[in-house]
């Protein structure tokens, strides 16, 4: 197996790329940084949601510091009623084939995309309209989320889109297609035509390598940037630095809220008596300690989390509570009436024993980790935790009926909607809990039906706690979030990746955010 | 010949003779395996939990095999992981011989039909390589300890089981046999009364022989990822988490799991290797 590793490590480097690799201020950099996109390159299937879409651009973008800003669009108005978005594009933009990129363009892949309904969801876009170099986007009702698909979907040529287009992507992005080996490598050269800062970096080879592989890469000196878990963080490349970058990529607990005895339609059971016990939740949100969780597991590189969105604009940090208080923890246990009467280290209630399962994802040594040591942690107060690992297959078929970690963290406030909103109980890995807070929903829809961003803000703070309830823990606490965890690169020395954002959940590619910005330092 | 003439150097080297040879490895792998059972037992499940503060320590006095990432102690972690293969391989193992057992006792006494259902099912069964059937016998079943344990059981047991049957075929044609026939025996009284006693010593030393085999398959399942909870202290899983760490340099993880695993097996491979010479009449001249 090592043997292997070491074989395929050493088998897809590109030998040419080597020399030039070695050489300072080349400007040809090899990465190692994520998983290759199983469906390819097409925004209209996903691609570009992490990271960079590299070959294609946006409307608007966020820059380092998370804030909206312009990029394919000069800029865009919302109408007073909130259901008429009207973006102004630039004129001076053209693919990387020479054609120039109009509003036409625009239209078709927003058209395209609400027709596929693959991986963004259009539904309440009632139509798109062009008028002189300007889109016009007409919705069925106000929706201030709308914005994020504006930054997220990459504008696609129509001359060019075609069943084949996912492997021969063309776009207006930094960066144009040359070569992808499925399973190996992509390589891309820089976008002649591109007409915002031209990246520093002529010619990049992105190596598709597991984690393991990429670190052996790293370790010969043939990546000049790897994505590497925590469990090598301690070790030194010669050549190389850790980069620390901080993140949403979040796991926490996610607790069925209902009580034990509805089905869902497949048949799987739904709730548990225990978890439906709020003070059980917030017991366990208040015993358990976060840091340590960090420090020992994630070997100091993460940090404790309290929501889903810790540190976004749309993050209410009243949510951040004092953990690590077995005292705390087993008052609240007792207000709730849980008390351990047969002395056998397990509270009760009305002949309930505070037990349930936890279920973890086998395949993710993370998750496992964090699952094994916050059922140790909670021990401490009485509360039994048996853990699990199971394959996805068999977490769908558990996860409504028993706690689960799950892993989030997006740059959209959409995903605090799909995880707490009652809309979304039962629906896919979002809200498996089937939790649901009249108030809680009254703000999402609120928040949603806001004209702008800005407005929608203080909806999104008051859903997780508005001083009464929330969704957060100091509220109903349906899920016990653990740990943020930091996304690891190890970066040749010399090489500057700029400043970086708070990454999403997205397995390495929202390094490529900044990709402009990326430089030797002298 | 060539196992006469090995016992013959061995008789020179170091004195002893097979039987003697025979009953230290007997005595030998009988304690290991009772050690196993009871530092399982004594070691309890403290060990087990959690301790982020002495993670990755290197084998020391307070944890002789050291500990891993999540600071459990490897000690307990690999006694508890050979017992749980112990139980693992002697359930599917012992499942095996009934299996072979009657498999072999029925080809022989119920006629030539039974006997040709009998050849083409151990036939269809050694046609396939054995471990993907295990594969998919323990997916079937759902994964964990269940689905493993049956995969073993259902694997393993056709090989001995056409042993078995010529054995008995061939105590079918001895005299006594035959006039426990003419006086009208039943097949059932036949193959308890006169060909099970027979073939008890070639029972045991198959179920010797099966279990190191089980063992190593359970190992190799749960290494393959459809066992048991990767958390659960097994063999198979230690191993496999132990990869992960090789790289860091944390031999520890690998190599005392691994040297407990090969230890317990080759001890049952000696010890039904030296019983055979002992109980085969064909070795009864050493």
């Amino acid at each position: 197996m090592v043997f292997v590793l070491l074989v395929s490590g050493c088998s897809t480097v590109n030998p040419e790329s080597e020399p030039s690799s070695q050489s300072e201020k080349s400007d040809e950099l090899v990465v190692a940084i994520g998983a290759e996109p199983d469906t390819g390159f097409d925004p209209i299937k996903g691609w570009g949601r992490y990271g960079s879409p590299l070959f294609q651009s946006t409307l608007l973008k966020r820059d380092d510091d998370l804030k909206i800003v312009n990029d394919l669009a000069t800029g865009y108005d919302i109408s007073e009623d909130g259901k008429t978005w009207t973006v102004s594009l630039r004129n001076d933009v053209t693919f990387s084939d020479g054609k120039p990129l109009t509003a036409e363009d625009v239209k078709f892949t927003f058209d395209t995309a609400a027709a596929s309904g693959a991986s963004i969801d259009l539904t309440n876009l009632a139509s798109v309209e062009i008028a002189d170099n300007e889109v016009v986007f007409q919705l069925n009702k106000p929706q201030s989320t709308f914005v994020y698909y504006l930054i997220t979907t990459g504008i696609v040529p129509k001359h060019a889109y075609n069943s084949s287009y996912s492997e021969h992507p063309i776009g207006s992005g930094p960066y144009q297609f040359v070569q992808w080996d499925r399973g190996q490598q992509l390589i891309v050269e820089s976008n002649e035509n591109y007409y915002g800062k031209k990246p520093y970096f002529h010619k990049l080879t992105f190596l598709f390598l597991n984690e393991d592989a990429a670190f052996a890469a790293a370790k010969a000196g043939s990546v000049d940037v790897a994505y590497i878990p925590s469990a090598f963080s301690n070790q030194s490349v010669t050549g190389m630095g850790l980069e620390a970058v901080k993140s949403v990529d979040n796991r926490g607990i996610a607790f069925p809220y209902v009580k034990a005895g509805g089905k869902t339609e497949e048949g799987y059971p739904i709730g548990n008596d225990v978890t439906a016990d709020v003070a059980i939740r917030k017991a366990i949100n208040t015993v358990i300690n976060r840091q340590q969780l960090v420090d020992g597991i994630l070997e100091g590189h993460g940090s404790p989390a309290y929501t889903a969105n810790d540190g976004l604009p749309w993050w209410n940090e009243e949510t951040v509570i004092p953990d690590h208080d077995a005292g705390a923890a087993a008052k609240i246990l007792e207000a709730g009436g849980w008390s351990d009467s047969d002395k056998d280290g397990i509270v009760e209630k009305e002949g309930l024993k505070a037990e349930f399962t936890l279920i973890y994802p086998s395949g993710d040594v993370t998750r496992q980790s964090l699952a094994l040591a916050a059922a140790d942690m909670v021990q401490a107060i009485g509360i039994h935790i048996q853990v699990e690992g199971k394959s996805w297959d068999e977490i769908e078929k558990l996860m409504h009926a028993n706690a689960i970690l799950l892993g989030w963290g997006s740059h959209d406030p959409l995903e605090m909607f799909n995880l707490y909103s009652s809309a979304f109980g039962g629906v896919d890995y979002y809200n498996t809990g089937f939790y649901s807070n009249p108030t809680v929903d009254k703000l999402f829809e609120q928040a949603l039906e806001a004209r702008t961003e800005e407005e929608s803000l203080s909806y999104w703070k008051k859903a997780q706690w508005d001083g009464q309830t929330g969704l957060s823990v100091k509220g109903d606490a349906p899920w016990a979030w653990l740990v943020n965890i930091d996304h690891l690169y190890l970066i040749k020395n010399g090489l500057s990746i700029g400043k970086q954002r708070i990454q999403p959940h997205g397995h390495g590619w929202p390094v490529t955010d900044n990709i402009e910005s990326w430089i030797w330092k002298e | 010949m060539s196992q006469l003439a090995a016992v013959q150097q061995g008789k020179t080297r170091n004195g002893w003779n097979v039987r003697k040879r025979a009953y230290v490895s007997a005595t030998g792998a009988g304690l290991l395996l009772v050690a196993i059972g009871i530092g399982s037992w004594l070691l309890g499940s403290a060990g087990l939990s959690v301790q982020l503060d002495n993670r990755n320590l290197p084998p020391s006095l307070a944890h002789l095999f050291g500990t891993d990432w999540l600071g459990r102690d490897m000690l307990s972690r690999t006694v508890k992981g050979l017992a749980l293969s112990i139980q693992v391989g002697m359930l599917g193992a012992a499942c095996s011989v009934i299996i072979a057992a009657v498999m072999g006792l029925m080809a022989a006494t119920l006629g030539k039909t039974a006997d040709r259902i009998i050849t083409w099912l151990i036939d269809v069964f050694l046609s396939v390589p054995h471990l993907v059937m295990l594969i998919l016998i323990a997916f079937v079943c759902g994964g964990g300890l269940k689905g493993v344990a049956i995969g073993i059981m259902l694997t393993h047991w056709p090989s001995l089981a056409r042993l078995i049957r010529a054995e008995a075929l061939q105590l079918m044609s001895a005299e006594y046999v035959l006039v426990s026939r003419k006086l009208g025996r039943s097949s059932y009284w036949v193959a308890t009364r006169h060909l099970a006693p027979h073939l008890l010593p070639q029972l045991l030393v198959g179920f010797l022989l099966l279990f190191p085999h089980a063992v190593l398959h359970e190992a190799a399942v749960t290494f393959l990822g459809l066992g048991m909870s990767p958390h659960q202290p097994a063999i198979g899983i230690i191993l496999s988490e132990s990869m992960r760490y090789l790289s860091t340099g944390m031999w520890w993880l690998a190599v005392f799991p691994g040297l407990g695993l090969l230890a317990t097996v080759r001890a049952f491979d000696k010890l039904g290797h030296y019983l055979r010479q002992l109980v085969d009449p064909r070795n009864a001249h050493l």
